[in-house]
């Protein structure tokens, strides 16, 4: 079997399951998800009120605010508060602030991104996809694909990376729609709020590949949904328990050797959603303007965290998970 | 092996595990052998669970004998490519039914490796074979289930095989269809290529097949002609068949 062969069959499988996203409405679901995020950012706008004198203030500053890289002047002097307002659905709601519009805004491009699509977004879209692949290996269904000569890892290979597609999709019209919203009504143009697509995509397709290994495995919608769900729940606590382990252990804590050890291991071995939400936030430059979980900060302290090892360690993951599930689909018999 | 076999079952047997944990199995196939020759339509015959689709299924690598040796258009089951010279119609299709006619055709037709140009026209050709050309973009919820097996038989048909597999091919069919059908299998045995046939409907066994092989409880019980099957056309197919069942 030649490469361009198999090449034009997992393009033909992309387009069938994006096809298939819009013949189940879960194309025009996630869309609405989405239009009603770009319709809340159309909604937003900001209101620069003249700056207002404020005395010996300085940690009310934004780090990167240049009064405050004085800190002599501060002192002496005071500084001067930003002075503002960020108006929510054209006006309705009125909030006083005393950071810069940029900071709102990308405040508001955190709360998106991380809250609304990195979680939220994220365990909604396990959700709707987790029947694509059951439904694809149903036996009266794949028994006519197998029956043909292309490899069968080619036609998981092009389910899963259709569903990959799709997520691109619809995290590119949501964060590339919500990023022009905001820019057109307020003038923030924060270029780095793009990174989220490839992150969250990347976040999404680490969870996704378990979820394929229970589907070849059971065939069940109802096994990926909860499966891949309670797996990221999992995932989360080990994370997140991981890191207070190494702070308690390094605290003095014997009791916490054995705990740590163990969570070590399953932080190693699993995807680190809570890692990811973090790189995810950092990479929205979030650390300079607002506080972020101390337990992130204490190991950041301890050199106990590499963002970098945990992308590479979760993507690995995932491509285990892809290996057996295509092993156990050259397996599995109909 | 012949030169001209395209399909052979030799001593073939598939077991079953009755569960996962159980050392129990069933013998679904037990020591099968027959061949399919060259122009050709070999029917498939015997009672429900008598063995019947999981040979094909063996044939299709769809799953895998327990002992035994199956051979593909000349070649062992682990060549694929000889997939794509084989057509095969499922007794009960579930294509996407969100994609229309000519769609499923097309990607199909992709996943049996068809040249472009070769599948442009074969599409074309095939729809206005089976009776769908105007209907061919509708999607397929809005098919019946006559429509369903048309379009199985064209896609069985893209590669214009050098063996078709017919699971049980006429049901939901209407006459026309079987009519369909009947013209289609006659055309490949005039020109040289092969029909495996599993079916009931012994009126289009006693029409189509050239030769027989009957299966109960896996075993092979029967292999010959019509004629030999009916001492020479002296007994009606259903009374030999039953006696052949109740043996």
């Amino acid at each position: 079997m030649n490469l361009p062969a198999i090449l034009l069959a997992i393009r033909w499988l992309i387009w069938e399951t994006i096809r298939q996203s819009l013949a189940t409405r879960i194309f025009w679901l996630m869309l609405g998800v989405s239009v009603l995020a770009m319709l809340f950012c159309a909604s937003v706008g900001t209101v620069d009120l003249p700056r207002y004198p404020i005395g010996d203030t300085p940690e009310r500053l934004p780090p990167n605010d240049p009064q405050a890289r004085d800190p002599e002047r501060v002192t002496r002097h005071g500084v001067d508060i930003i002075n503002g307002q960020v108006t929510l659905l054209f006006g309705a709601v009125r909030i006083n602030t005393t950071i810069y519009r940029e900071e709102a805004i990308r405040w508001l491009q955190l709360v998106l991104a991380g809250g609304v699509a990195d979680t939220l977004g994220l365990l909604l879209a396990l959700i709707w996809t987790a029947a694509f692949l059951p439904g694809f290996l149903e036996p009266a269904a794949i028994s006519v694909l197998l029956a043909k000569p292309v490899p069968r890892w080619s036609l998981l290979t092009g389910k899963y990376l259709g569903v990959l597609v799709f997520v691109l999709l619809q995290v590119g019209v949501f964060v590339v729609g919500t990023w022009l919203m905001l820019a057109v009504r307020t003038g923030v143009w924060e270029p780095r709020y793009l990174l989220c697509v490839p992150l969250l995509v990347m976040h999404f397709a680490i969870f996704f590949s378990f979820s394929c290994l229970l589907a070849v495995w059971t065939r069940s919608t109802i096994v990926c949904v909860v499966g891949s769900l309670a797996f990221w729940v999992l995932c989360w606590g080990i994370n997140y328990g991981r890191h207070v382990a190494v702070i308690a252990v390094t605290e003095h804590a014997e009791a916490a050797v054995g705990a740590s050890w163990a969570l070590g291991m399953g932080y190693w071995i699993l995807p680190k959603p809570f890692d990811l939400s973090y790189l995810l936030s950092q990479t929205l430059g979030a650390s300079d303007y607002f506080p972020i979980a101390s337990e992130l900060q204490a190991v950041e302290r301890l050199n106990s965290l590499s963002l970098g090892a945990s992308v590479v360690s979760s993507l690995l993951f995932a491509v285990v998970m892809l290996i057996l599930a295509g092993y156990e689909f050259l397996q599995a018999e109909y | 092996m012949n030169m001209s076999t395209v399909a052979e079952f030799h001593e073939v047997c598939r077991d079953y595990r009755l569960g996962i944990w159980s050392r129990q199995s069933l013998r679904a196939v037990d020591a099968v052998s027959f061949t399919v020759q060259a122009g050709e339509v070999f029917g498939l015959l015997g009672p429900n669970r008598a063995g019947k689709t999981t040979l094909i299924k063996m044939l299709l690598s769809l799953c895998r004998p327990s002992a035994g040796q199956i051979s593909r258009l000349g070649r062992p089951l682990h060549d694929r490519r000889t997939l794509g010279r084989i057509g095969y119609m499922h007794e009960n299709h579930a294509f996407p039914k969100y994609l229309s006619a000519r769609e499923l055709l097309w990607g199909y037709g992709v996943l049996t490796v068809l040249p472009y140009e070769t599948l442009r026209s074969r599409v074309e050709e095939l729809l206005d074979r089976v009776g769908l050309l105007d209907r061919a973009d509708h999607p397929l919820w809005q098919y019946s289930k006559g429509m369903v097996q048309r379009l199985g038989l064209a896609q069985a048909l893209l590669s214009d095989p050098e063996l078709l597999v017919l699971d049980e091919p006429t049901e939901g069919l209407d006459l026309s269809g079987r009519r369909l059908l009947r013209e289609v299998v006659t055309g490949l045995r005039q020109r040289g290529k092969s029909v495996l046939l599993v079916s009931h409907v012994l009126s289009e066994v006693e029409q189509l097949c050239d030769r027989v092989a009957v299966l109960r409880q896996g075993k092979r019980v029967f292999l010959g002609t019509l004629d030999q099957l009916t001492v020479q056309g002296g007994r009606p197919l259903e009374q030999s068949l039953q006696e052949l069942y109740e043996a």
